[in-house]
Protein backbone atom coordinates (compact mmCIF):
# COMPACT_ATOMS: atom_id res chain seq x y z
CA UNK A 1 0.00 0.00 0.00
CA UNK A 2 2.80 2.23 1.02
CA UNK A 3 4.85 1.48 -2.22
CA UNK A 4 1.08 1.89 -4.47
CA UNK A 5 1.09 5.71 -2.68
CA UNK A 6 4.73 6.55 -3.17
CA UNK A 7 4.13 5.30 -7.06
CA UNK A 8 1.93 7.64 -7.54
CA UNK A 9 3.55 10.49 -5.62
CA UNK A 10 6.09 10.31 -7.88
CA UNK A 11 3.76 9.86 -10.69
CA UNK A 12 1.82 12.94 -9.71
CA UNK A 13 5.50 15.06 -8.62
CA UNK A 14 7.08 14.15 -12.56
CA UNK A 15 3.21 15.18 -14.10
CA UNK A 16 3.38 18.91 -12.20
CA UNK A 17 7.28 19.43 -13.32
CA UNK A 18 6.32 18.35 -17.12
CA UNK A 19 2.97 21.18 -17.03
CA UNK A 20 4.92 23.56 -14.91
CA UNK A 21 7.81 23.68 -17.20
CA UNK A 22 5.76 23.94 -20.71
CA UNK A 23 3.52 26.55 -18.51
CA UNK A 24 6.66 28.57 -17.24
CA UNK A 25 8.40 28.61 -20.95
CA UNK A 26 5.25 29.39 -22.79
CA UNK A 27 4.72 32.65 -19.65
CA UNK A 28 8.66 33.34 -19.87
CA UNK A 29 8.67 33.61 -23.62
CA UNK A 30 6.22 35.92 -24.00
CA UNK A 31 7.02 38.41 -21.31
CA UNK A 32 10.83 37.97 -21.72
CA UNK A 33 11.80 38.06 -25.78
CA UNK A 34 15.51 36.27 -25.07
CA UNK A 35 13.57 32.91 -23.44
CA UNK A 36 12.46 32.22 -26.61
CA UNK A 37 15.94 30.87 -27.13
CA UNK A 38 15.69 28.80 -24.25
CA UNK A 39 13.83 25.24 -24.49
CA UNK A 40 13.13 24.06 -20.80
CA UNK A 41 10.95 20.82 -22.02
CA UNK A 42 14.37 20.14 -23.52
CA UNK A 43 16.19 20.50 -20.45
CA UNK A 44 13.70 18.75 -18.53
CA UNK A 45 14.33 15.41 -20.78
CA UNK A 46 17.50 15.43 -20.38
CA UNK A 47 17.91 16.37 -16.76
CA UNK A 48 15.40 13.27 -15.68
CA UNK A 49 17.49 10.97 -18.37
CA UNK A 50 20.48 11.86 -16.67
CA UNK A 51 20.19 11.97 -13.26
CA UNK A 52 17.10 8.67 -13.23
CA UNK A 53 19.22 6.69 -15.80
CA UNK A 54 16.20 4.83 -16.45
CA UNK A 55 15.18 4.38 -19.82
CA UNK A 56 11.26 4.06 -19.53
CA UNK A 57 10.30 6.88 -17.62
CA UNK A 58 12.51 9.25 -19.78
CA UNK A 59 10.94 8.19 -22.79
CA UNK A 60 7.08 8.35 -20.98
CA UNK A 61 8.18 12.22 -19.77
CA UNK A 62 9.92 12.71 -23.56
CA UNK A 63 7.00 11.93 -24.80
CA UNK A 64 4.38 13.36 -22.27
CA UNK A 65 6.42 16.77 -22.29
CA UNK A 66 6.67 16.80 -26.24
CA UNK A 67 2.94 16.38 -27.04
CA UNK A 68 2.26 19.35 -24.94
CA UNK A 69 4.61 21.16 -26.82
CA UNK A 70 2.85 20.41 -30.28
CA UNK A 71 -0.02 21.35 -28.83
CA UNK A 72 0.85 24.37 -27.47
CA UNK A 73 2.84 25.64 -30.58
CA UNK A 74 0.19 24.70 -33.51
CA UNK A 75 3.15 21.87 -34.75
CA UNK A 76 1.55 19.00 -35.90
CA UNK A 77 1.04 16.77 -32.78
CA UNK A 78 4.20 14.17 -32.68
CA UNK A 79 6.52 16.41 -34.19
CA UNK A 80 8.25 17.49 -31.15
CA UNK A 81 6.65 14.29 -29.30
CA UNK A 82 8.75 11.82 -31.39
CA UNK A 83 11.96 13.97 -30.99
CA UNK A 84 11.98 14.21 -27.23
CA UNK A 85 10.66 10.29 -26.75
CA UNK A 86 13.77 9.72 -28.43
CA UNK A 87 15.73 13.06 -26.43
CA UNK A 88 14.53 11.28 -23.41
CA UNK A 89 15.55 7.58 -23.98
CA UNK A 90 19.19 8.95 -25.91
CA UNK A 91 19.71 11.08 -22.51
CA UNK A 92 18.52 8.02 -20.28
CA UNK A 93 20.99 5.85 -21.97
CA UNK A 94 23.96 7.82 -21.98
CA UNK A 95 23.66 8.80 -17.93
CA UNK A 96 23.57 4.48 -16.97
CA UNK A 97 26.88 4.17 -19.69
CA UNK A 98 28.66 7.23 -19.59
CA UNK A 99 30.19 10.07 -16.63
CA UNK A 100 27.44 12.28 -17.10
CA UNK A 101 28.58 14.00 -13.88
CA UNK A 102 31.11 16.54 -15.30
CA UNK A 103 29.36 20.05 -16.48
CA UNK A 104 31.27 20.34 -19.53
CA UNK A 105 29.79 16.81 -20.31
CA UNK A 106 26.19 17.73 -19.25
CA UNK A 107 26.75 21.70 -21.02
CA UNK A 108 28.33 19.40 -24.55
CA UNK A 109 25.44 16.86 -24.34
CA UNK A 110 22.79 19.24 -23.60
CA UNK A 111 24.01 21.62 -26.91
CA UNK A 112 24.03 18.69 -29.00
CA UNK A 113 20.22 17.48 -28.30
CA UNK A 114 19.15 21.23 -28.57
CA UNK A 115 21.00 20.69 -32.11
CA UNK A 116 19.63 17.33 -33.26
CA UNK A 117 16.06 18.75 -31.93
CA UNK A 118 15.89 20.95 -34.33
CA UNK A 119 17.31 18.97 -37.20
CA UNK A 120 14.61 16.19 -35.87
CA UNK A 121 11.66 18.57 -35.37
CA UNK A 122 12.83 19.97 -39.28
CA UNK A 123 12.43 17.08 -40.88
CA UNK A 124 9.76 15.36 -39.56
CA UNK A 125 7.81 18.97 -40.21
CA UNK A 126 8.88 18.59 -44.27
CA UNK A 127 7.32 15.16 -43.95
CA UNK A 128 4.52 16.28 -43.34
CA UNK A 129 3.97 19.17 -45.70
CA UNK A 130 4.57 21.83 -42.94
CA UNK A 131 8.13 22.86 -44.31
CA UNK A 132 9.19 26.40 -42.86
CA UNK A 133 10.21 29.30 -45.43
CA UNK A 134 12.97 30.14 -42.89
CA UNK A 135 16.28 30.51 -44.30
CA UNK A 136 18.82 27.73 -43.47
CA UNK A 137 21.41 29.86 -42.04
CA UNK A 138 19.01 31.95 -39.82
CA UNK A 139 18.08 28.14 -38.91
CA UNK A 140 21.59 27.14 -38.24
CA UNK A 141 21.80 30.45 -36.17
CA UNK A 142 19.20 29.79 -34.09
CA UNK A 143 19.68 26.11 -33.04
CA UNK A 144 23.30 27.33 -31.86
CA UNK A 145 21.93 30.26 -29.92
CA UNK A 146 19.25 27.92 -28.56
CA UNK A 147 22.11 25.14 -27.72
CA UNK A 148 24.25 27.57 -26.55
CA UNK A 149 21.45 29.16 -24.34
CA UNK A 150 20.76 25.70 -23.38
CA UNK A 151 23.70 24.35 -22.38
CA UNK A 152 24.50 27.26 -19.98
CA UNK A 153 20.98 27.00 -18.44
CA UNK A 154 20.99 23.18 -17.87
CA UNK A 155 24.58 23.41 -16.27
CA UNK A 156 23.01 25.94 -13.39
CA UNK A 157 20.09 23.46 -13.14
CA UNK A 158 22.04 19.96 -12.69
CA UNK A 159 24.58 22.26 -10.39
CA UNK A 160 21.26 23.00 -8.38
CA UNK A 161 20.55 19.28 -8.47
CA UNK A 162 23.82 18.76 -7.68
CA UNK A 163 24.44 21.05 -4.66
CA UNK A 164 20.59 19.73 -2.95
CA UNK A 165 21.94 15.76 -3.35
CA UNK A 166 24.93 16.43 -1.92
CA UNK A 167 23.38 18.79 1.21
CA UNK A 168 20.48 15.96 1.68
CA UNK A 169 23.06 12.66 1.51
CA UNK A 170 24.99 14.41 4.56
CA UNK B 1 28.22 6.63 -13.85
CA UNK B 2 24.55 5.43 -12.54
CA UNK B 3 23.33 1.65 -12.84
CA UNK B 4 19.84 0.76 -14.89
CA UNK B 5 17.39 -0.07 -12.45
CA UNK B 6 16.16 -3.68 -13.16
CA UNK B 7 13.48 -3.55 -15.18
CA UNK B 8 10.94 -7.07 -16.45
CA UNK B 9 9.99 -4.99 -19.73
CA UNK B 10 13.30 -4.06 -22.34
CA UNK B 11 13.46 0.24 -22.62
CA UNK B 12 13.55 -0.21 -26.23
CA UNK B 13 9.87 -1.37 -26.37
CA UNK B 14 8.83 1.17 -24.48
CA UNK B 15 10.75 4.11 -27.02
CA UNK B 16 9.35 1.48 -29.93
CA UNK B 17 5.56 1.74 -29.19
CA UNK B 18 6.08 5.93 -27.87
CA UNK B 19 8.12 6.23 -31.79
CA UNK B 20 4.67 4.57 -33.08
CA UNK B 21 2.68 5.79 -31.48
CA UNK B 22 4.00 9.94 -32.71
CA UNK B 23 4.27 8.63 -36.05
CA UNK B 24 0.83 7.40 -36.55
CA UNK B 25 -0.12 10.65 -34.87
CA UNK B 26 1.95 12.43 -37.27
CA UNK B 27 0.35 9.94 -40.46
CA UNK B 28 -2.90 10.77 -39.40
CA UNK B 29 -2.66 14.46 -39.49
CA UNK B 30 -1.01 14.59 -42.59
CA UNK B 31 -3.26 12.26 -44.94
CA UNK B 32 -6.18 13.81 -42.74
CA UNK B 33 -7.67 10.62 -42.02
CA UNK B 34 -8.65 11.40 -38.37
CA UNK B 35 -8.81 14.58 -36.26
CA UNK B 36 -6.37 15.27 -33.29
CA UNK B 37 -8.31 18.52 -32.64
CA UNK B 38 -10.02 17.23 -29.30
CA UNK B 39 -6.32 16.18 -28.08
CA UNK B 40 -4.64 19.39 -28.92
CA UNK B 41 -7.95 21.48 -27.71
CA UNK B 42 -8.29 19.87 -23.99
CA UNK B 43 -4.31 20.33 -23.91
CA UNK B 44 -4.95 24.54 -25.00
CA UNK B 45 -7.50 24.62 -22.98
CA UNK B 46 -5.70 23.00 -19.63
CA UNK B 47 -2.13 24.52 -20.39
CA UNK B 48 -4.07 28.42 -21.51
CA UNK B 49 -5.78 28.25 -18.07
CA UNK B 50 -2.60 27.43 -16.16
CA UNK B 51 -0.77 30.38 -17.83
CA UNK B 52 -3.72 32.65 -17.42
CA UNK B 53 -3.38 32.12 -13.48
CA UNK B 54 0.37 32.24 -13.20
CA UNK B 55 0.12 35.31 -15.60
CA UNK B 56 -2.22 37.05 -13.54
CA UNK B 57 0.47 38.28 -10.76
CA UNK B 58 2.94 38.80 -13.57
CA UNK B 59 0.09 41.12 -15.06
CA UNK B 60 -0.65 42.79 -11.42
CA UNK B 61 2.49 44.13 -10.63
CA UNK B 62 2.99 45.50 -14.69
CA UNK B 63 0.17 47.08 -13.89
CA UNK B 64 1.08 48.55 -10.77
CA UNK B 65 4.05 49.43 -12.31
CA UNK B 66 2.32 51.47 -15.14
CA UNK B 67 -0.39 53.05 -12.82
CA UNK B 68 2.02 54.58 -10.73
CA UNK B 69 5.35 54.64 -11.18
CA UNK B 70 4.99 54.95 -15.22
CA UNK B 71 2.57 58.11 -14.37
CA UNK B 72 5.89 60.58 -13.68
CA UNK B 73 5.64 61.86 -16.84
CA UNK B 74 1.76 62.33 -17.72
CA UNK B 75 1.74 66.04 -17.37
CA UNK B 76 4.29 66.16 -20.64
CA UNK B 77 2.08 63.28 -22.10
CA UNK B 78 -1.12 65.27 -21.76
CA UNK B 79 -0.09 68.43 -23.07
CA UNK B 80 1.82 66.85 -26.44
CA UNK B 81 -1.60 64.08 -26.48
CA UNK B 82 -4.02 67.45 -26.35
CA UNK B 83 -2.17 69.01 -29.45
CA UNK B 84 -2.37 65.65 -31.37
CA UNK B 85 -5.74 65.13 -30.34
CA UNK B 86 -6.70 68.63 -31.93
CA UNK B 87 -4.92 68.30 -34.81
CA UNK B 88 -6.54 64.84 -35.47
CA UNK B 89 -10.12 66.18 -35.22
CA UNK B 90 -9.59 68.68 -37.58
CA UNK B 91 -7.86 65.51 -39.92
CA UNK B 92 -10.74 63.51 -39.07
CA UNK B 93 -13.75 65.94 -40.22
CA UNK B 94 -12.00 66.22 -43.58
CA UNK B 95 -11.90 62.22 -43.64
CA UNK B 96 -15.55 61.96 -42.63
CA UNK B 97 -16.51 64.48 -45.55
CA UNK B 98 -14.07 61.48 -48.20
CA UNK B 99 -15.92 58.91 -46.56
CA UNK B 100 -19.38 60.01 -47.52
CA UNK B 101 -18.65 60.91 -50.99
CA UNK B 102 -17.31 57.31 -51.38
CA UNK B 103 -20.24 55.82 -49.92
CA UNK B 104 -22.35 57.81 -52.40
CA UNK B 105 -20.00 56.91 -55.12
CA UNK B 106 -20.07 52.58 -53.81
CA UNK B 107 -24.12 53.15 -54.03
CA UNK B 108 -23.76 54.51 -57.22
CA UNK B 109 -21.94 52.05 -58.56
CA UNK B 110 -23.65 49.28 -57.13
CA UNK B 111 -20.69 48.23 -55.00
CA UNK B 112 -20.64 46.66 -51.11
CA UNK B 113 -18.26 48.01 -49.02
CA UNK B 114 -15.82 46.22 -47.31
CA UNK B 115 -16.58 45.42 -43.95
CA UNK B 116 -14.14 44.44 -40.76
CA UNK B 117 -16.92 41.94 -39.34
CA UNK B 118 -17.72 41.02 -36.00
CA UNK B 119 -14.83 40.96 -33.21
CA UNK B 120 -14.08 39.99 -29.58
CA UNK B 121 -11.10 41.34 -27.38
CA UNK B 122 -8.63 38.56 -26.13
CA UNK B 123 -5.59 38.79 -23.73
CA UNK B 124 -2.05 37.12 -24.69
CA UNK B 125 -1.32 34.52 -21.79
CA UNK B 126 1.38 33.10 -23.31
CA UNK B 127 4.11 32.53 -26.09
CA UNK B 128 4.92 28.83 -27.88
CA UNK B 129 6.91 26.79 -26.10
CA UNK B 130 8.40 25.90 -28.99
CA UNK B 131 11.87 27.13 -30.80
CA UNK B 132 9.97 26.46 -33.83
CA UNK B 133 7.33 27.73 -34.00
CA UNK B 134 5.81 32.02 -33.47
CA UNK B 135 2.93 31.38 -32.15
CA UNK B 136 0.45 32.96 -29.22
CA UNK B 137 -1.66 31.42 -26.78
CA UNK B 138 -5.08 33.83 -26.52
CA UNK B 139 -7.66 33.55 -23.84
CA UNK B 140 -10.62 33.16 -26.10
CA UNK B 141 -11.83 30.03 -27.77
CA UNK B 142 -14.70 28.35 -29.73
CA UNK B 143 -17.31 29.29 -26.72
CA UNK B 144 -16.35 33.05 -27.77
CA UNK B 145 -17.01 32.55 -31.31
CA UNK B 146 -13.44 32.39 -32.32
CA UNK B 147 -12.70 29.32 -34.67
CA UNK B 148 -9.78 28.07 -36.59
CA UNK B 149 -8.57 30.66 -39.08
CA UNK B 150 -10.13 33.95 -37.39
CA UNK B 151 -8.08 36.70 -38.17
CA UNK B 152 -6.31 38.63 -35.18
CA UNK B 153 -5.71 42.07 -35.58
CA UNK B 154 -4.67 45.10 -33.23
CA UNK B 155 -5.73 48.70 -34.30
CA UNK B 156 -1.95 48.82 -36.03
CA UNK B 157 -2.57 45.46 -37.96
CA UNK B 158 -2.77 42.03 -38.40
CA UNK B 159 -1.33 39.67 -36.04
CA UNK B 160 -1.93 36.51 -37.41
CA UNK B 161 -4.22 33.74 -37.68
CA UNK B 162 -5.91 30.90 -35.36
CA UNK B 163 -4.20 27.39 -36.07
CA UNK B 164 -5.83 25.66 -33.48
CA UNK B 165 -8.86 26.74 -31.40
CA UNK B 166 -9.92 25.17 -27.91
CA UNK B 167 -12.99 25.84 -26.29
CA UNK B 168 -11.35 28.83 -23.99
CA UNK B 169 -8.06 29.01 -25.68
CA UNK B 170 -6.43 29.24 -28.94
CA UNK B 171 -3.42 29.08 -30.74
CA UNK B 172 -2.41 31.75 -33.03
CA UNK B 173 0.23 31.52 -35.56
CA UNK B 174 2.06 35.19 -36.17
CA UNK B 175 2.38 36.30 -39.60
CA UNK B 176 6.09 36.11 -39.31
CA UNK B 177 6.45 32.92 -38.25
CA UNK B 178 7.81 30.89 -40.90
CA UNK B 179 4.88 28.65 -42.00
CA UNK B 180 2.76 32.07 -42.45
CA UNK B 181 1.71 33.10 -45.72
CA UNK B 182 -0.34 36.06 -46.73
CA UNK B 183 -1.72 37.24 -50.08
CA UNK B 184 -1.00 41.21 -50.55
CA UNK B 185 -1.96 44.20 -52.43
CA UNK B 186 0.58 47.07 -53.05
CA UNK B 187 -1.51 50.36 -51.84
CA UNK B 188 -0.08 52.42 -53.98
CA UNK B 189 0.86 50.26 -57.31
CA UNK B 190 -2.13 47.65 -56.29
CA UNK B 191 0.74 44.58 -57.17
CA UNK B 192 -0.66 41.73 -55.63
CA UNK B 193 1.46 38.56 -54.50
CA UNK B 194 2.18 36.62 -51.59
CA UNK B 195 4.16 37.58 -48.34
CA UNK B 196 5.89 34.98 -46.03
CA UNK B 197 7.54 34.69 -42.35
CA UNK B 198 10.63 34.38 -42.12
CA UNK B 199 10.92 33.55 -38.41
CA UNK B 200 12.88 36.57 -37.83
CA UNK B 201 11.17 40.06 -36.86
CA UNK B 202 10.84 40.94 -40.97
CA UNK B 203 8.34 39.70 -43.87
CA UNK B 204 9.63 38.58 -47.68
CA UNK B 205 7.46 39.44 -50.26
CA UNK B 206 7.97 36.26 -52.53
CA UNK B 207 8.03 35.92 -56.56
CA UNK B 208 8.75 39.89 -57.16
CA UNK B 209 10.44 40.09 -60.44
CA UNK B 210 12.09 43.60 -62.32
CA UNK B 211 8.45 44.13 -63.35
CA UNK B 212 7.35 44.71 -60.42
CA UNK B 213 8.04 48.83 -59.38
CA UNK B 214 7.87 48.10 -55.71
CA UNK B 215 9.97 50.29 -54.13
CA UNK B 216 11.07 51.32 -49.92
CA UNK B 217 8.32 52.81 -48.42
CA UNK B 218 5.61 51.07 -49.85
CA UNK B 219 2.62 50.23 -47.86
CA UNK B 220 1.08 46.49 -48.55
CA UNK B 221 -2.43 45.60 -47.00
CA UNK B 222 -4.01 42.26 -47.23
CA UNK B 223 -4.99 41.54 -50.45
CA UNK B 224 -8.03 38.72 -49.42
CA UNK B 225 -6.93 36.28 -51.71
CA UNK B 226 -6.11 33.79 -49.99
CA UNK B 227 -9.31 33.37 -48.45
CA UNK B 228 -8.49 33.63 -44.76
CA UNK B 229 -7.34 37.43 -44.14
CA UNK B 230 -10.18 40.30 -45.19
CA UNK B 231 -8.97 42.54 -47.72
CA UNK B 232 -7.13 45.91 -47.01
CA UNK B 233 -5.92 45.10 -43.20
CA UNK B 234 -2.33 46.72 -42.91
CA UNK B 235 0.70 44.17 -43.15
CA UNK B 236 3.82 46.37 -43.12
CA UNK B 237 6.04 48.80 -45.40
CA UNK B 238 8.81 47.93 -47.14
CA UNK B 239 12.34 48.67 -45.89
CA UNK B 240 14.38 46.64 -48.35
CA UNK B 241 14.17 45.95 -51.97
CA UNK B 242 17.43 44.24 -52.94
CA UNK B 243 18.95 43.31 -56.25
CA UNK B 244 17.52 39.92 -58.55
CA UNK B 245 18.84 36.74 -56.66
CA UNK B 246 18.03 34.38 -59.22
CA UNK B 247 15.12 34.71 -61.03
CA UNK B 248 13.22 37.14 -58.45
CA UNK B 249 14.50 40.28 -56.09
CA UNK B 250 14.65 39.97 -52.50
CA UNK B 251 12.17 42.36 -51.11
CA UNK B 252 11.42 42.87 -46.81
CA UNK B 253 8.69 44.37 -45.13
CA UNK B 254 8.77 45.40 -41.50
CA UNK B 255 5.58 44.41 -39.98
CA UNK B 256 2.87 47.09 -38.62
CA UNK B 257 2.36 45.09 -35.63
CA UNK B 258 5.24 45.32 -32.86
CA UNK B 259 4.59 41.44 -32.25
CA UNK B 260 6.90 42.52 -28.79
CA UNK B 261 4.80 44.36 -26.99
CA UNK B 262 1.34 42.92 -27.93
CA UNK B 263 -0.86 42.03 -25.05
CA UNK B 264 -4.52 42.42 -25.89
CA UNK B 265 -5.70 41.56 -29.59
CA UNK B 266 -9.08 41.86 -31.56
CA UNK B 267 -10.19 38.20 -32.71
CA UNK B 268 -12.76 38.50 -36.21
CA UNK B 269 -15.42 35.83 -35.29
CA UNK B 270 -17.55 36.54 -38.19
CA UNK B 271 -16.09 34.90 -41.91
CA UNK B 272 -16.60 37.41 -44.11
CA UNK B 273 -18.39 37.05 -47.70
CA UNK B 274 -16.12 35.94 -50.62
CA UNK B 275 -14.35 39.51 -52.32
CA UNK B 276 -16.69 40.51 -55.15
CA UNK B 277 -14.55 40.55 -58.59
CA UNK B 278 -15.67 44.14 -58.16
CA UNK B 279 -13.84 45.25 -55.44
CA UNK B 280 -10.73 43.60 -56.50
CA UNK B 281 -8.57 45.98 -59.00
Amino acid sequence: MTGRISTLGLIGKFAISLIAVVVVQGILAYRLRVFGYFDLPLILSVYYGFTMGRPIPSVIIGSAVGLMQDSMSGAPMGTNGFSKTLIGYLAAMAGSKFDVDLPLTRAIALFLFTVGDGVLVSILGQMTGVAPNAKLGSTLWTWLVSGAFNALLGMLMFGYHDRINHATSR
Amino acid sequence: MRTIVASKKPAWITLAVALVFHTLLLSVQSSKRADTSFLRGWLIDSIGTLEKVVDAPVEGIENVWKGYVGLVHVNRDNVKLQAENDQLRSELARRDEGALELTRLRQMMGMQAPEMGKTVAARIVGKSPSLTGQALTIDKGIRSGVQRDSTIVTRDGVVGRVISAGDYYSVVQLIIDSQSAVGFIVRSSRRLGILKGTGGNELELEYIDDDNDIKQGDEVITSGQDQIYPKGLTLGVVVFVGPKQGNFKVVRVRPSVNFGRLEEVLCMTEHLPEISTGQAQ
